[in-house]
């Protein structure tokens, strides 16, 4: 059995429901990642987990342990939160030792801890400085070790990262993986940034409107994503119903399926044997560092193309070009 | 610069026109004599030692800070959980509350006056204790403030959850994280009231009169018979109040170090 299990988890707030049936297996020592639009319910999943919120049916177990009436302070689960919920009257260090204090650790023991895990935030500096005198990546730093030293079964991580700026976000998720990986801890992380989700994580739940859309590894998720939101959601996808698609390539294409997803870096301008095949007129091109992304039009609808940025790549604007695609790179969605 | 000139000018008058009065009082609190001269004729600190001598003056004072003091300690012990469990559990009932503020504006002292003596006067209640009670009320819009302010600002239901989810009970959440985080805005409320109530004059007069002499109603009975005792009470009461609101001033900027954490 895995080690968190959510089965038939049900949340209504008056009529509306937030979550419908989701179902979860988290194994000990995943990073496991919520990944969905705002609203989509996936804070409401990690509150619940933790106890702060009631679900309103629905089993969530711990080890195999019912966690349904198991009080938030009993249920070893930590959480980190967007606004980083420090206390603001105490120093960091204060901070830190709370959870230990109330485990009535002895004072000599609770000093070393809180030193090593500030060590392993970076922080071992700033033991005495309070929460307002810290910068966003700092503050959300103390409340990791914060969680951390209680070492909590699970450990909920709320849109941690939200709230700070790009380059301290993307050294914090660096981090963040790698104390996971030190600690072998076991963590959801909830967040709407679908690069953050495929950075961290060992698998992914995609969320839409308080159902889990599709569940898998990073690269499951983005390279066969299973339906059109998550397609659109986790990438720039293009997405073609079949009548157009057979259209554009001149010939069938086999299966069931009416609608057909291709990632916009897996077209490309040079032929491959095997590969389907179309034009299209460059329209519009934008420049984001690393890639170039090409607006193409094909009769009544446009696609996309992301190259990388090198020089023989640049396409000249109203030509027609010749696109190709690999069989496998065109994906049947649901 | 012409144009720079004229505001300076007219902001030195602005300072004339709200501080004169006030320097006037504070120097005929110590002034020797001062009728006929544009400045008194000389300085004395005799009249702030009578008023001190007077130990009508210090009951006065003490009557003054017990009934102040008292209704801010029975409003911090009854309103402030309560609104504590409002605003943190209960949120849709906050208009309510924002209604009963309301409401405290919109009593004339007069009307309230006349009505506590109509409604208590005969039923045995000691009026003290009615106009304690309209005291413990009135000062509900600074303490709901106070202390909704504070909570919002630190995030008071997230704290809680973060100090539940670290292992502490909803006793110890309360008592050793959300209380310390949201007490200087709390105690700021506190001191806002206390020195309201202490400034307190249209009910107390009203209703109770020379039966339980505070400090206002002794300054009243002063301005009568010596215009410098009078002006000594006065000096005595913003300076208090100066200490008040130095420590309040204080004790926001700390809360709002606090509140960017």
């Amino acid at each position: 059995m895995s080690y968190v299990v959510i089965e038939g988890l049900h949340k209504t707030y008056g009529t509306n429901a937030v979550l419908s049936n989701i179902d979860m297996a988290i194994e000990e020592g995943e990073f496991v990642t919520l990944l969905g639009p705002s609203g989509c319910g996936k804070s409401t999943i990690l509150r619940i987990v933790a106890g702060l919120t009631g679900a309103t049916s629905g089993v969530v177990k711990i080890e195999g342990k019912n966690m349904n009436d198991i009080q938030p302070k009993n249920r070893e689960v930590g959480m980190v939160f967007q606004s980083y919920a420090l206390f603001p009257n105490m120093t960091v260090k204060e901070n830190v030792a709370f959870g230990l204090k109330m485990k009535k650790m002895n004072a000599i023991e609770i000093e070393q801890k809180v030193k090593e895990v500030l060590a392993l935030v970076h922080l071992s500096d700033k033991e005495h400085a309070f929460p307002h005198e810290l910068s966003g990546g700092q503050q959300q730093r103390v409340a990791l070790a914060r969680a951390l030293i209680v070492r909590p079964k699970v450990l909920l991580l709320d849109e941690p990262l939200s709230a700070l700026d790009a380059q301290i976000r993307k050294k914090l998720q660096a981090d963040l993986r790698s104390i996971q990986t030190e600690l072998g801890m076991t963590m959801v992380l909830v967040t709407h940034d679908q690069e953050e989700a495929m950075a961290v994580s060992d698998k992914i739940f995609v969320m839409n409107k308080g159902e889990i859309a599709q569940e898998g590894s990073p690269t499951e998720i983005y390279t066969k994503p299973a339906s059109e939101f998550v397609a659109n959601f986790i990438g720039h996808y293009n997405v073609f119903t079949k009548k157009e698609l057979e259209q554009m390539i001149g010939g069938k294409l086999p299966g069931e399926r009416e609608k057909f997803a291709i990632r916009p870096e897996a077209i490309h301008l040079k032929a491959n044997a095997g590969d389907l095949r179309f034009t299209g007129i460059a329209k519009e091109a934008v420049m984001s560092g690393n890639v170039i992304r090409t607006v193409f039009e094909v009769g009544e609808r446009t696609f996309s193309v992301e190259q990388l940025h090198d020089r023989q790549a640049s396409v000249v604007l109203g030509n027609t070009y010749e696109c190709y695609v690999s069989q496998e790179d065109v994906v049947a969605l649901i | 610069m012409r144009k720079k000139g004229f505001a300076d000018l007219f902001f030195v008058f602005l300072l004339l026109y709200l501080f004169l009065p006030i320097l006037a009082t504070m120097l005929y609190a110590f002034a020797t004599n001062w009728n006929k001269t544009v400045l008194p004729e000389g300085l004395t600190f005799k009249w702030i030692a009578t008023l001190f001598q007077d130990s009508s003056f210090i009951e006065a004072f003490g009557r003054s800070v017990l009934l102040s003091g008292g209704a801010v300690l029975l409003a911090l012990l009854f309103i402030v959980p309560a609104i504590f469990v409002i605003v943190l559990y209960f949120p849709k009932y906050e208009k309510w509350i924002q209604a009963a503020v309301v409401m405290v504006y919109a009593f004339p002292g007069v009307i309230l006056a006349v009505g506590l003596i109509r409604a208590y006067a005969h039923i045995g209640v000691p009026m003290i204790l009615a106009v304690l009670g309209v005291y413990v009320i009135s000062i509900l819009p600074y303490i709901y403030q106070g202390t909704r302010n504070s909570l919002r600002s630190v995030n008071g239901k997230q704290l809680l959850d973060a100090a539940e989810l670290l292992g502490a009970s909803k006793a110890q959440a309360f008592t050793k994280v959300l209380l310390p985080a949201v007490y200087p805005g709390l105690f700021a409320g506190a001191l806002l009231s206390f020195s309201v109530l202490f400034g307190e004059f249209v009910l107390i007069n009203l209703v109770v009169g020379s039966r339980f002499e505070t400090v206002q109603i002794y300054l009243m009975k002063k301005l009568s018979t010596s215009g410098h005792i009078a002006s000594s009470v006065v000096f005595v009461y913003l300076v208090l109040m100066g200490i008040l609101t130095f420590i309040i001033s204080m004790l926001t900027k700390r809360s709002k170090g606090a509140a960017k954490a």
